[in-house]
């Protein structure tokens, strides 16, 4: 059976530096797998060209048998494909809700309108997708003077505006403490279950990682040097030596 | 702050206060002099100037140097239309904001795909030769020298009758503004602001409605520009120098760019600041610098962002304090 | 055209070019370091040439009055602008680049009404030191000497500059800085402090340009108007932050001023427009500088 999303021969270089070389894989509907990697892997420049951030060089991407390589990101979230970042990104001075109802609202093409009211345009969807990543009581604060794991949290949220089938999540744990970083996977896990999504994420956090993914890729170097379950990855030597490496 | 009884009460009070401040304006020919009603008028146009520019500047982020520009396109084409054909002047006056659109559709064009200092400098050259063709072009637009003597129909050749018309379009404008700023493009226009990059990720083709709300802006701008002929019966290349689009931007952070009435009350403070204090000394520009510094140090929002805040506060500590970051 | 007139007409515009160098590549240097387009460069410009035609008024008795003034008054300028650093633009580094451009405006007015009151609105002659008054005579070649001067003061100051970046250690944290700013923080240096000097280095070429300008032409308000869009022609054509851009981008606009006024006089100025329009939408960068 075809994969939901194909990567094949993904490379990319800047200024002679090859940060993505060569980089073959595929995700099966309703996956939950994870990208790890020493700094400089170049798991965000892949995630970059996954979300049409930066067009690859050579090779192909393809979302459900659609070849979407080279698209840039806004047709890229039309078709189902959503990120969050590493670096939080959100619209600081709107409010909590009309963070995602921006989302929303343009996942129903109803951006081009002059003339409706949008006070409170798509308030159902969106409200339920503030409850679902728990920030529903919060919706008329504004997003800048949240706490750090709520603007996390809101991150997602934006992202789940799309309704999209692939999240792509780069570091949804960054600059958590362990209780949040438990909190916030406890709700990946959930949305993923209750939206139906398939799940790829980079992550640093090694008990993020082998809580949640099924399976994981390493990646070094620009390329992805080893594929597997959790166990299988805990036993690769070569993995052991980079991460050993990196710790000195 | 979601509570839909404290919403309503609100509204109430906004729409109160809004429809006060019209009969104010509706009745002021009553009792001032001519003289004070022209300068009303000429806030009331500069108000809309600057709301066009707002649109550009607070709601979607785009900071213009050269809004001066497009005003004067409106100006202009008007003037010119008025100046060498029989057209009547209604139809003229429709002309200045339309060809200021469709000149912005060329301008916005090239000045979208830039950022920041280098967008603002491209809508500075823009501007500067839209100022160098209408000075230079002496047979066509009689360059220095301006076009003066623009005919207005006679109802509204008065200072009270014009001002009145100018009352009614600015207002319908800014109704038009409102709508749009209210409209889910508005909202898209400021998460532009906020976040272009995340923008784009929501499935928003980020040139697009950048370029939108550059031609938007561009329309009312012209509009004012149109709107100001008529007004003084003239126009002058220096419509379009670079002092003009500057005095805009004072006007926009004056009144605070993130409100939607804060260019109106900036563009009333700054003509009255202007009157006031050029007749007790030549040096309006030293006073006009030092309070927007003043204001740049101290008072972040513009007025209208200080007063608000105030507001707020005060509100908050009223009783409604229990949400905890 | 004749041969004479085409050496004249190239001689011009180099001296322009050189003129407008040496006012525009503070604009820039300042901008590559600290990220801030400061309008108020051109008021810097105007200052230098006044505190030069007050300095040298009041040494007029003295000989060499010109020299004097033409050292002291940059240094005038460079401990103004120090306050102004100081006490005004450290407050807004942080804030959006509009704030940044109205404040800097706002020192536009104040600075310009400053002159204004210091020294009257009318405008004011600097006599053309010696040994650099009267022509150069050269077959039938005629040409003012103090632009002869002026051509030399360009490549001189570039040199000088290409050197402090350089070899100095000021110059590596300049270059460090323009080239990534969180690394330099990160790297210990004093960033406010070298923000300071960066800015006060851009105003005493700005001082000095309007020192050495004065001769030339009257002192007078508004003379920094006219200079301030022609600075922002240069550096984008260049590229912001560029040296050498400012030094190319200079030499191109003097010439493009040149025989733009040969082929069609009054659309002259807009000739550079056109120009900084065509940058900006084929290489925003300038022609020297790096892309972003």
């Amino acid at each position: 059976m075809k994969g939901m999303f194909s990567v094949k021969g993904i490379s990319k270089s800047f200024g002679g530096l090859l940060a993505v070389n060569d980089v073959t894989f595929h995700l099966e509907s309703g996956e939950l797998s994870s990208i790890i990697g020493p700094n400089g892997a170049g798991k965000t420049t892949l995630f970059n060209l996954l979300t049409g951030d930066l067009k690859p060089e050579a090779g192909e991407i393809l979302f459900k048998d659609k070849d979407i390589t080279g698209l840039p990101p806004h047709r890229i979230c039309r078709m189902g494909i959503g990120r969050s970042f590493q670096r939080t990104n959100i619209f600081p001075r709107l409010s909590v809700f009309d963070n995602v109802q921006v989302a929303v609202m343009s996942w129903e093409r109803k951006c081009r309108n002059i003339f409706l009211k949008a006070r409170n345009m798509n308030k159902k969807e969106t409200e339920e997708i503030l409850d679902s990543v728990g920030l529903g009581d919060k919706k008329g604060m504004t997003a800048g003077l949240l706490a750090h794991g709520d603007q996390r949290r809101l991150e997602i949220g934006i992202a789940l505006g799309s309704y999209p089938e692939l999240l792509l999540l780069d570091e949804p744990t960054a600059g958590m403490s362990p209780e949040e970083s438990n909190k916030t996977v406890e709700l990946i896990q959930r949305l993923a279950r209750e939206k139906d999504l398939t799940l790829l994420f980079i992550e640093h956090d090694m008990s993020v990682v082998f809580g949640i993914s099924e399976k994981i890729r390493v990646m070094h170097l620009g390329s992805i040097i080893a594929e597997g379950r959790l166990e299988e990855i805990r036993a690769n030597d070569e993995v052991q030596r980079i991460y050993l490496a990196e710790e000195r | 702050m979601m509570d839909p009884e404290l919403d309503r009460n609100h509204t109430i009070k906004t729409i109160g206060g809004l429809v006060a401040v019209l009969l104010v304006f509706l009745i002021l020919p009553l009792f001032l002099p001519v003289g004070w009603l022209s300068l009303v008028n000429e806030m009331i146009i500069l108000a809309l100037a600057a709301c066009g520019l707002n649109l550009m500047l607070g709601y979607a982020g785009m900071v213009s140097f050269g809004p001066a520009g497009l005003y004067a396109v409106g100006a202009y084409t008007t003037a010119l239309i008025l100046y060498y054909t029989e057209i009547p002047f209604g139809l003229a006056l429709i002309a200045g904001p339309v060809s200021a659109a469709i000149a912005s559709v060329i301008i916005g064009w090239f000045c979208v795909r830039l950022t920041h200092v280098y967008f603002a400098l491209l809508t500075l050259a823009f501007a500067q030769i839209i100022h160098t063709i209408v000075f230079e072009w002496y047979g066509f637009t009689k360059g220095d020298d301006g076009i003066v003597g623009i005919r207005v129909p006679a109802f509204l050749d008065s200072i009270t009758n014009y001002y009145y018309f100018s009352l009614i379009i600015v207002c319908i404008c800014l109704a038009l503004m409102w709508m749009i700023v209210n409209s889910p493009f508005g909202k898209i226009l400021q998460a532009l602001r906020e976040n272009p990059e995340r923008t784009k990720f929501i499935g928003i083709h980020v040139r697009l409605y950048q370029l939108s709300a550059f031609v938007i802006s561009s329309f009312f701008l012209g509009a004012a520009g149109s709107l100001f002929c008529g007004f003084n019966k003239n126009v002058f290349p220096n419509y379009a120098h670079w002092m003009k689009s500057t005095e805009m931007l004072v006007v926009c952070l004056l009144g605070g760019v993130y409100s939607f009435l804060g260019p109106v009350v900036g563009s009333i403070i700054y003509i009255l600041l202007d009157k006031v204090i050029s007749s007790f000394t030549q040096y309006w520009p030293l006073v006009l610098g030092l309070v927007v510094l003043a204001l740049l140090l101290f008072l972040k929002g513009g007025i209208v962002g200080f007063i608000s805040e105030k507001i707020t506060a005060s509100r908050e500590s009223r009783g409604k304090g229990e949400r905890n970051v | 055209m004749t041969l004479q007139g085409l050496i004249i007409q190239l001689l011009s515009g180099i001296s322009t070019g050189m003129v407008i160098f040496l006012i525009a590549v503070g604009l820039s240097l300042v901008f590559g370091t600290l990220q801030v387009l400061n309008l108020a460069h051109a008021a810097f410009y105007m200052l230098g040439a006044y505190l030069c035609f007050w300095i040298s008024s009041i040494l007029s008795q003295v000989t060499g009055a010109f020299w004097w003034a033409l050292f002291l008054a940059p240094l005038g300028v460079a401990i103004f602008g120090g306050l102004v650093e100081v006490l005004l633009l450290r407050r807004i580094y942080d804030r959006e680049h509009l704030d940044q451009y109205l404040l800097t405006f706002a020192l536009i007015l104040i600075i310009g009404d400053l002159c204004k009151l210091a020294w009257g609105v009318d405008f004011n002659m600097v006599p053309t030191p010696w040994p650099f008054n009267g022509p150069v005579i050269w077959g039938k070649i005629i040409f003012p000497r103090y632009n002869l001067f002026l051509i030399l003061c360009g490549p001189v100051v570039f040199v000088g500059l290409w050197a402090l970046i350089r070899y100095t250690r000021l110059g590596k944290i300049i270059r460090a800085m323009t080239y990534n700013r969180e690394m330099a923080n990160a790297l210990g240096t004093n960033v406010p402090l070298i923000y300071t000097v960066v800015f006060m280095l851009g105003c005493w070429l700005a001082g000095l340009g309007g020192a050495l300008v004065s001769p030339m032409s009257s002192v007078m308000p508004g003379m920094d108007m006219v200079i301030l869009i022609e600075c922002f022609i240069i550096v984008v054509i260049g590229g912001l932050g560029s040296l050498p851009g400012a030094f190319l981008g200079s030499l191109i606009f003097g010439l493009v001023n040149a025989f733009g006024i040969l082929v069609a006089p009054r659309l002259a100025i807009a000739f550079a427009f056109i120009l900084m329009i065509i940058v900006l939408i084929v290489r925003p960068w300038g022609l020297m500088g790096k892309p972003e």
